[in-house]
């Protein structure tokens, strides 16, 4: 991953408050969440009081103020995927996961999250995992997607291992 | 030079200055309009909504804060009619079922006419009114506290929850907070809660002239803005 | 890409365009809007490419990669010309062939043709399909002549000549005039007369003024917005243009909700493409107009698809609504006037101004002019987006264009209009689509989503989705929205887990009322509804759940019980090992048998077993 620093983040921004949330949404992209040591710069850089950096990184559901696990597995929760049962899905998860919505997962590699609507109706209910779509799900494929990515980072892991 | 315009308030016409919301308009009167999160000198954010008023324009009434709708010359608002009387207790027993451990809240919750409170009672410790959010931000200009979260989540904090040096320990925030006031019973811990209506002989005033102000003693619980006037 | 200097440079431009495109017979167009793309149409747009170079057709071949055509769930889809052949459902492996058989030898791949699920039978063009037949595509059909990332094609099907048209040529008044003739109304939500928001910004004092677009669509269960922005954003952006033109302004936003990347990207290269052009910027089109356009992403928040949410929002602060008292014509972003307008109106503009007010005009209702475009969902045949002309009634919609209910179910239920709207029974589904109509049946068309409900769908279970949503998108600003919600959905909650009593009903009413009266802004104000119509019009179900403790439709996990029907299981196991809390027991290749003490009706066991041996009671 290529990490630019926080402040070349905000080269162009400096002492420009009403770029606060367009700067957050590259600290997240960039990091997976947003940090203390990230608000005070962009607090800092920005002009906008800390305070205000708090609240604003509090309110969105776009931003995270705890790491989140390699594997972010948004659960669609919209009108459509419920009346389709996405419910059902959430319980899945985070009973096979055993966390809470936000949290990691003990091998960190999965976070549960769910959204209030993808935009992807006709094919609900949906599964976004790090950009990719996942459409028509239910339990029990939600539950061979989860086994299979743990299944291709254990791979991973042990080919790097050997390198 | 200062500019004034009429409006009128329940069929009297009062004489306003411009640029003055309606329920400072209404106060000065002595019309009364509940309040909890209006504060004098501080900016108005009709976050507690207890002040709304029913504006009458072109035949139709619209229900709106009082605390954030400015004067304009003729204009008509209806401060206590049945329909304001139901919102007002309906709102004024959300707040008294939330946070009842403050004598300010059970104050209004008897000056709104609550006479029994139909939700499972919680112990909040706060009522997200932000006066103390407001005193820091705009008296002292310093913002060492602010509304955090979002929903169900929003509650007051310093930033990560921690006390910056600005914050000078002035205490503003605690003398504004209406939580801090024990209702008369004494607190009322976790399973205790309940309603006070201790203030009935205030209660039989109001009821006879629910508009008027008598400065009765439940504007003490909650300072009032009439209180702070006629202090 | 040449500068435009003046109106003659576009048209020039266009007959060019226009004529290079009518040499090459054959277009494929493929769909690779985010529905499509969630069925991988990328592998398959991919493979097309590299098969054609292959066969040497590319010159011959014109690929045209579209946006979203709202038909999502037969995708991948693809269409050619001039033949009108449909395929869908097409896989990679599909590929090679539709380009040797079809591309090459005419031959139609029967396999890859629609299924009709009504009649059962395949329909070889996209035209007969009578999902699309019986639409009225206004702005849906200008999807399939596009790449949204090709200016090109959008000027060469007609585009910006509308621009071309107004500024310059006639004035304010005419424009804003035209609109307000046409009937154009607020196609987010609000449904507020148009032409009379331009009027009020165009005569607010002010020299600074500003037009935003509303792209927040949030409504879930609603994509209309994310269909018309990613799949032709030129067309938005030359409503905007028209609007900020008419009113007076100099700059503009489109504000995108974070969870739709690929219309921000859209949008970016659209933005950058105009601008290249001169389309956008300072004096466009050699005229006194300057105007540039920026594009701002949301933080993930429904409450900033209220006009002054989002206006604080892209102030960079918290999407907090304020009153208003004062109108945001008036007093909006940066305390300037500020037009602020859906997506899906500022789409109609270009084609009002080109095709004139009375055309618009002509279709709809009294007082529902134009089209309007539908999210249908839920438990129908045919799900997707659906344009139709206002004053449709809803069971055209449901029926001959989606199909009727699927898996054999009856239809209880469609709800409109997202969590600001309500759940209308099916004797109610001769109402048309009209925003006044809708209104007073307790329900609103809102920003256009449709689900439709089976009874496999408990109403009381539907209130408290919508109250929970509400909830957690709730600022948590004002008292009513912040507490009377959460009561609300408290009650609800009690109705659905066998708790619930009589006398809730009668509260839950005055308590919606309150929150409706007294909340500071839209999202409070409507979220009683969904409660409210569910109460009108489902009232027996409420009541089932409080007098009998019973979920009719099977959905209230408090209320139901999973069983194993013993004649269908065949002791496989696959639900024994499956169940998280060890619930399920029997012997291999016996009827198994669920312990309801134990079972926490998690769902898992009905969704593993592939026998349709375990069902709900």
């Amino acid at each position: 991953m290529h990490i630019r620093s926080i402040e070349s983040l905000l080269k162009e921004k400096k002492s420009q408050p009403h770029q606060l949330i367009e700067v957050l949404q590259d600290v997240q992209e960039t990091y997976g969440y947003i940090s203390e040591e990230a608000m005070t710069t962009v607090s800092q850089k920005l002009g906008v009081p800390l305070i205000d950096v708090y609240r604003v990184a509090s309110f969105y559901k776009a931003f995270s103020l705890k790491p989140r696990g390699k594997n972010l597995l948004t659960l669609c929760q919209g009108t459509a995927c419920h009346v389709r049962l996405s419910k059902l899905l959430l319980n899945q998860a985070l009973t096979q996961l055993k966390v809470s919505p936000g949290e990691i997962s003990e091998d960190g590699l999965f976070t549960i999250e769910q959204v209030n609507c993808l935009g992807a109706c006709a094919l609900g209910p949906v599964v976004l995992q790090n950009g990719t779509y996942h459409h028509h799900m239910n339990p029990g494929k939600l539950r061979k997607l989860i086994i299979s990515i743990r299944k291709a980072e254990k791979e991973e892991t042990a080919h790097a291992q050997t390198q | 030079m200062r500019e004034f315009v009429t409006i009128i308030i329940d069929g009297a016409h009062v004489r306003a200055a411009k640029r003055t919301s309606v329920l400072d308009a209404a106060i000065e009167y002595g019309v009364c309009i509940p309040h909890l999160c209006h504060v004098p000198t501080l900016s108005d954010i009709g976050a507690c909504r207890l002040c709304v008023v029913e504006h009458v324009q072109n035949g139709r009434s619209k229900v709106t804060t009082s605390c954030t709708l400015n004067v304009e010359e003729g204009m008509v608002i209806r401060s206590n009619t049945e329909k304001i009387r139901k919102l007002r207790r309906n709102l004024a027993e959300l707040l008294v079922a939330q946070a009842p451990n403050s004598r300010a809240v059970q104050d209004i919750a008897v000056r709104c006419g609550v006479k029994e409170v139909r939700y499972p009672f919680r112990n909040s410790d706060c009522t997200l009114c932000g006066r103390c959010v407001r005193v820091c931000s705009e008296m002292w200009q310093v913002k060492a506290i602010g509304f955090v979260g979002r929903g169900k989540n929003r509650h007051i904090d310093f930033p990560f929850g921690l006390r910056p040096d600005s914050c000078k320990h002035c205490s503003s925030c605690v003398m504004l907070c209406p939580m801090t006031i024990t209702p008369c019973d004494g607190p009322m811990e976790r399973g205790q809660e309940h309603l006070c209506g201790h203030c009935e002989s205030q209660l039989m005033i109001v009821e006879n002239t629910p508009d008027a102000c008598v400065f009765c003693e439940l504007g003490k619980g909650f300072n009032c803005s009439r209180q702070a006037l006629g202090q | 890409m040449p500068r435009l200097n003046n109106c003659k440079d576009l048209e020039s431009l266009k007959e060019r365009l226009q004529a290079r495109r009518k040499k090459i017979k054959t277009t494929l167009t493929t769909c690779a809007g985010t529905g499509c793309q969630a069925s991988r149409s990328w592998a398959v747009i991919e493979l097309l490419k590299k098969e054609l170079a292959k066969k040497g057709l590319e010159k011959t071949v014109n690929l045209r990669t579209t946006g979203c055509n709202g038909f999502c769930e037969q995708g991948p889809i693809m269409v050619l010309d001039p033949d009108n052949l449909f395929y869908c459902h097409i896989r990679p492996e599909d590929v090679p062939e539709i380009v040797s058989e079809t591309l090459m030898k005419g031959k139609v791949i029967n396999r890859l043709l629609y299924t009709d699920p009504v009649s059962g039978k395949k329909i070889t063009t996209e035209a007969e399909i009578p999902f699309y037949r019986a639409q009225d595509r206004q702005i849906l059909a200008m999807n399939r002549k596009v790449d949204p990332c090709s200016i090109e094609d959008y000027i060469a099907a007609g585009g910006y000549t509308a621009l071309a048209k107004t500024i310059g040529v006639t004035n304010p008044e005419t424009v804003i005039g035209a609109i307000k003739a046409s009937g154009l109304r607020g196609r987010g939500g609000g449904g507020f007369p148009t032409g009379r928001k331009w009027a009020e910004c165009h005569e607010a004092p002010g020299d600074e003024k500003y037009v935003i677009c509303n792209a927040d669509e949030g409504d879930p269960g609603a994509y209309m917005d994310r269909c018309v922005l990613e799949g032709n954003p030129h067309l938005v952006l030359e409503g905007m243009m028209i609007g900020a033109w008419a009113v007076g302004a100099g700059k503009g936003y489109i504000y995108v909700r974070n969870e739709y990347p690929l219309a921000v990207k859209h949008s970016r290269i659209a933005v950058e493409q105009a601008r290249k052009m001169g389309l956008l910027g300072e004096n466009i089109l050699g005229t006194d107009f300057s105007f540039d356009v920026e594009i701002s992403r949301g933080g993930g928040a429904f409450v900033c698809g209220e006009s002054t949410a989002l206006m604080a929002s892209l102030e960079g602060k918290v999407g907090e609504p304020r009153a208003k008292d004062v109108h945001t014509v008036v007093d909006g972003l940066w305390h300037m006037p500020t037009t602020l307008n859906n997506v899906e109106t500022w789409a109609n503009v270009p084609m009002i101004i080109q095709n004139g007010a009375a055309w618009f005009s002509a279709k709809g209702t009294g007082g529902s002019k134009g089209t309007k475009i539908l999210a249908l969902t839920g438990h129908v045949k045919n799900t997707g987006l659906v344009e139709v002309a206002m004053g449709t009634p809803i069971s055209k919609i449901v029926n001959d264009i989606g199909g009727g209910g699927a898996n054999g179910k009856a239809i209880k239920a469609v709800q409109t209009g997202g969590p600001s709207g309500g759940c209308l029974p099916a004797e109610k589904f001769d109402l048309p689509v009209d925003f006044d109509a809708l209104y007073e049946a307790g329900s609103m068309i809102g920003s256009g989503g449709m689900v439709v409900m089976d009874e496999r769908t408990c109403m009381v279970d539907v209130a408290k989705y919508f109250l929970t949503f509400l909830q957690d998108e709730s600022c948590g600003k004002c008292l009513p929205c912040r507490l009377g919600i959460d009561r609300m959905l408290e009650i609800v909650t009690d109705i659905t887990e066998g708790r619930g009593k009589r006398e809730q009903i009668p509260l839950l009413e005055e308590l919606a009322q309150t929150v409706q009266e007294t909340s500071l802004c839209g999202l409070g104000k409507t979220a009683p509804n969904p409660v409210l119509s569910t109460l009108r019009y489902f009232l027996p179900e409420y009541e089932r759940h409080i007098d009998q403790k019973c979920c009719p439709a099977g959905v209230c996990q408090a209320l139901i019980t999973y069983q194993v029907f013993g004649e269908k299981c065949n002791g496989c196991g696959v639900c024994l090992r499956n169940c998280p809390n060890k619930a399920i027991q029997g012997r291999k290749k016996e009827p198994h048998w669920i312990d309801s003490k134990l079972c926490t009706r998690c769902g898992i066991c009905a969704s593993e077993c592939k026998f349709d041996a375990i069902s709900v009671s």
